[in-house]
C-alpha cells in the first residue's frame, strides 16, 4: 500500500522543528524512517504533516567528554557502531547498535528514531537504561531532560510531549572508568535483518581487575523485550555486587532476570521461552561484561 | 472485549473529587488526547479525544452518555467513539470508596470493544497504554482539585439508562 497524503516539511534546526511542532500538534517527526514510513504505508498512521529531521545537521553528532557522553538524537547506528571512543568508554552502546538489522538499516536508522519509537525489543532503550542515560526533550519554549527510567511508560508509549522532539541522550562515564570495566549488548534474533527476541545489556565494574578474583563494584543490568518496556533488573545488579562472579552470584542473577521478566508471547517465542532466555542471556552477558572487564 | 480495571488513591474527600469527576470542563482539560469535549445535555457528551499507541493515534469522534451518576459514589459512562478505520465501543465505571483516612479510592473498571488498527496492536499493549492514560488523567484532576479550581458538578443519569457492556 501507499501511505495517505500527507504535508512533507524538511526543516533544517531544531528551533524551526520545534516551531513547526508548535503549528501542526498531529505532526510525526521523522528520522531515519526505518519504522514510521512501513507504519505509514500499512496506513496504521496517517499524519497529516511529516517533519524529516534528516537535514538537521546539529542533531547528528557524539561528544565524548570527561564527565558524560552526549550523543545527539540525529547519529545513525552506523556513527555508534564504529565509534572507537564509544567502544572504548561505552562498549554496550556500539555493541548495541552494530546488532541492529543489516548495514542499509544501520545507515539510515538513528538513536533518536529509536528511542522516539520505544519499540521495547528495540536495542538502545535498554542499553541507555543499563547506562543511567538521560534525554534532553526539546519543545519551542522549554527544554528538560528526564532520565531513561521515567521516559519508557508502557508499550511504544513515552512521556514525549506532542510537541517536544528528543535533542539528545547524555550517559554518564563516572561509574565506567574503561580500565576496569566491561560491558556487553546480548541479541537472540531469529534472523540477522529481524527484532531480536531478547536482549539483555550489562556492566561491569570490578574493584581491582588484576586480583585473583576481582570484586563487582558496581554492575548493571538490563533487558529488551522482556516486558511491555526495557526492564531494569535491580535484583539482578544487588546479586553480584560486592561479590566476584562466581557460579553461585550469577545464577541468582540470572534467577533474578528471570523473576522480572513479563514479556508478551511473540509468533516465534512463547512467554516461557522468553522468560527462560531472558535469564540466560543475562547470564551470558554478565560472564562476558566480567570477562571484559578483567582481562585489561 | 477487553478489560480494565484500577485504581487510585487520593486523600481528598469524595464530595469533593465528585464535582470534578461530572465537570465536562475538567475533563476536557484532563482526558489524554481530548480537543473538546460539548455537553448536548446533563447526560450527553459528545467529544474529539486522539489516542492510540505511538505513531498510531487516531482522532475519535465520541459519543458518551451517562449511565449512572449516584452522587458522590458511582459513575458510570457508555461511551462510542469512531475514527479513521478504527473504532471503539466502552463502558466504564468509578466507584469513590470513602477511607477511614478521611481520603478516597477510586475504582475504576473498563470494558471494550475496540476494532481496526488499534485492535491489532494487541490487548498488552493496549492494557500498559490505558493504565497509564488512566492514571495520567486522575492525576491531573486531583491537581485541579488540591489547587482549587472551581468545578460544579453538572452530569447526570440518563433516564432509563443501561449500559450495553454488562
Amino acid at each position: 500500500m501507499k501511505p495517505a497524503p500527507f504535508e512533507y516539511h524538511r526543516p533544517t534546526s531544531v528551533s524551526e522543528v520545534a516551531s513547526l511542532l508548535t503549528e501542526h500538534h498531529d505532526a510525526e517527526l521523522m528520522a531515519g524512517n526505518q519504522s514510521l514510513g512501513i507504519v505509514m504505508a500499512n496506513r496504521l498512521a496517517t499524519p497529516d504533516h511529516i517533519i524529516d529531521l534528516n537535514r538537521v545537521e546539529d542533531l547528528d553528532y557524539v561528544n565524548v567528554g570527561e564527565d558524560e557522553i552526549e550523543i545527539g538524537a540525529m547519529t545513525t547506528h552506523r556513527t555508534l557502531e564504529r565509534s572507537a571512543e564509544l567502544a572504548e568508554r561505552v562498549r554496550m552502546l556500539p555493541e548495541a547498535a552494530e546488532q541492529i538489522a543489516g548495514p542499509s538499516v544501520r545507515n539510515r536508522g538513528t538513536l533518536g528514531g529509536s528511542i522516539g519509537e520505544a519499540d521495547p525489543a528495540g536495542n538502545y532503550p535498554a542499553a541507555l537504561l543499563a547506562l543511567d542515560a538521560t534525554l534532553t526533550l526539546r519543545s519551542a519554549d522549554d527544554s528538560r531532560t528526564v532520565p531513561v527510567d521515567d521516559y519508557f511508560i508502557a508499550y511504544m508509549f513515552t512521556d514525549l510531549r506532542e510537541d517536544e522532539i528528543i535533542e539528545s541522550a547524555a550517559i554518564p562515564t563516572e561509574p565506567f572508568p574503561p580500565e576496569r570495566t566491561g560491558m556487553a549488548f546480548l541479541e537472540l534474533k531469529p534472523a540477522a535483518q529481524t527484532w531480536p527476541t531478547v536482549s539483555a545489556g550489562t556492566a561491569v565494574r570490578v574493584d581491582d581487575p588484576d586480583a585473583d578474583d576481582p570484586v563487582i563494584e558496581e554492575a548493571r543490568v538490563a533487558l529488551a523485550n522482556a516486558a511491555d518496556v526495557p526492564l531494569r533488573v535491580p535484583d539482578a545488579e544487588e546479586a553480584l555486587e560486592g561479590e566476584p562472579l562466581t557460579e553461585e552470584t550469577l545464577d541468582a542473577a540470572a534467577a533474578a532476570a528471570t523473576e522480572a521478566a513479563d514479556p508478551e508471547a511473540e509468533m516465534h517465542a512463547d512467554e516461557e521461552f522468553k522468560v527462560e532466555v531472558a535469564g540466560e542471556y543475562a547470564k551470558r552477558s554478565l560472564e562476558t561484561s566480567y570477562r571484559r572487564a578483567t582481562d585489561t | 472485549m477487553l478489560e480494565f480495571e484500577g485504581d487510585f488513591e487520593s486523600d481528598l474527600p469524595r464530595d469533593e473529587l465528585w464535582k470534578y469527576f461530572t465537570d465536562p470542563d475538567v475533563l476536557a482539560e484532563c482526558a489524554p488526547g481530548c480537543d473538546t469535549i460539548k455537553m448536548q445535555s446533563p447526560h450527553e457528551l459528545t467529544a474529539t479525544i486522539a489516542v492510540g499507541v505511538g505513531s498510531v493515534k487516531p482522532t475519535f469522534d465520541v459519543d458518551a452518555v451517562v449511565t449512572a451518576a449516584d452522587e458522590p459514589e458511582l459513575l458510570e459512562m457508555q461511551a462510542d467513539g469512531n475514527a479513521s478505520r478504527n473504532a471503539f465501543d466502552l463502558v466504564a465505571e468509578m466507584a469513590l470508596v470513602e477511607l477511614d483516612a478521611g481520603g478516597t479510592r477510586v475504582d475504576w473498571a473498563a470494558r471494550a470493544e475496540v476494532s481496526g488498527m488499534i485492535a491489532s496492536l494487541g490487548q498488552r499493549a493496549l492494557g500498559s497504554v490505558s493504565n497509564k492514560l488512566v492514571t495520567d488523567f486522575f492525576e491531573d484532576l486531583e491537581e485541579k482539585a488540591r489547587e482549587g479550581e472551581p468545578a460544579e458538578s453538572k452530569l447526570e443519569a440518563a433516564p432509563q439508562a443501561e449500559a450495553s457492556l454488562e
